[in-house]
């Protein structure tokens, strides 16, 4: 059973059903424990209302402002693009290959032999003669090249950070 | 000057990448999140760091806000639960509402109670250290119904309780309330309630 104050609680705060408010407005206006009771609590509940705040620091909404900001900075790109993008050029290249696949296996001549014959009109490039001695020299000796440069900024980025 | 827009306004803005949007949100809540946070913490630091970390996380995952509720409410429980957390953190056991021996250094804080000075502090003195020396489940509770504009069921939301154990929660603590406004004021109540 509700006491007198939980009752008197219900009522300033609109917590209760039309007949209870009633009933309760009706204790108020007659009973003088009610009243007083009643005074009481508005008095304190008026009180409760009132209460002041506390005031956050001045910069409060710089700090979070910037927080976020060098959150956002240091995002890799991966997380920054949206999934759905991602999503959408996934399936528009599943959906290209399916149906490049569906239109090549719809126009093989299954019927045809199982050897495979270069149609005489084409002539293939003869590629051997682009890995002669030279060609394969020059070739290793940019990726050398190169090799060294990427390794260089790796250590150079490193000895940076320790800096740092 | 604070933006005119809803909140749900300003969120769609910030999604869309307008980031002063959301800094326009957090100017217009900022001032109730600090007191819920000093609700939890009792002091300005751990507070301010709590009141950081919710509109941080609310950010992250503002997207996610189904816009089922208000924003505050949502916003709310954030707080709460990031509050306890940086509690348990500062290992503060707040789980029990009953236990206030964790608070009774507050209580006895000494000068808590000068009757020399008692007529020149304000009834907003009286109250706010009343409410300090609450345990911080009440005095949450005390501040969401009485200063964060949320009904019974929104705090129940908020806190993630149903809504009679809100009722009878608020209850309990407005007693412990009046009961720490009489301790302090003594005779100066009578003229308070």
């Amino acid at each position: 059973m509700n006491s007198i104050e939980e009752k008197l609680w219900n009522y300033i705060d609109g917590n209760c059903s039309i007949d209870e408010h009633k009933a309760i407005a009706t204790l108020i206006a007659n009973n003088e424990a009610y009243k007083s009771k009643y005074n009481e609590l508005l008095l304190l509940n008026n009180e409760f209302t009132g209460m002041e705040m506390d005031e956050p620091p001045m910069a409060f909404t710089y700090k979070v402002m910037e927080t976020i900001r060098t959150e956002n900075a240091r995002q890799p790109l991966k997380a920054a693009i949206d999934t759905r993008i991602i999503l959408g050029i996934s399936a528009f290249f599943i959906i290209t290959v399916a149906a490049l696949l569906v239109f090549a296996f719809s126009t093989v001549n299954w019927t045809a032999g199982t050897t495979i014959k270069t149609p005489e009109l084409i002539k293939l490039p003869a590629i051997k003669s682009y890995f002669t001695g030279p060609l394969i020299k020059g070739f290793l000796f940019f990726d050398l090249v190169m090799g060294l440069f990427l390794l260089d900024n790796y250590l150079r980025k490193k000895s940076g950070l320790k800096h740092h | 000057m604070q933006s005119k827009l809803s909140d749900i306004e300003l969120i769609e803005q910030t999604l869309a990448g307008n980031q002063s949007a959301y800094a326009d949100l957090v100017k217009r809540h900022q001032r109730f999140v600090f007191t819920l946070a000093m609700r939890f913490a009792k002091n300005r630091e751990d507070a301010e760091e709590i009141a950081q970390d919710c509109f941080i996380k609310a950010y992250r995952s503002l997207a996610s806000f189904q816009r089922q509720s208000k924003f505050s409410t949502w916003l709310y429980s954030i707080v709460y639960t990031t509050a306890m957390t940086f509690l348990r953190k500062k290992r503060i056991d707040t789980s029990s509402i009953d236990d206030e021996a964790t608070y009774i250094q507050i209580e006895n804080k000494p000068g808590t109670y000068d009757v020399n000075n008692i007529e020149n502090k304000s009834r907003s003195y009286y109250l706010n250290q009343a409410i300090e020396q609450l345990l911080p489940d009440d005095a949450a509770i005390i501040t969401l119904f009485y200063k964060g504009e949320q009904s019974l069921e929104e705090i129940a939301q908020a806190l993630g309780i149903e809504a009679n154990t809100v009722k009878v929660k608020l209850f309990r603590a407005r007693q412990r309330l009046k009961e720490k406004l009489e301790r302090n004021l003594k005779h100066e109540v009578k003229e308070l309630i």
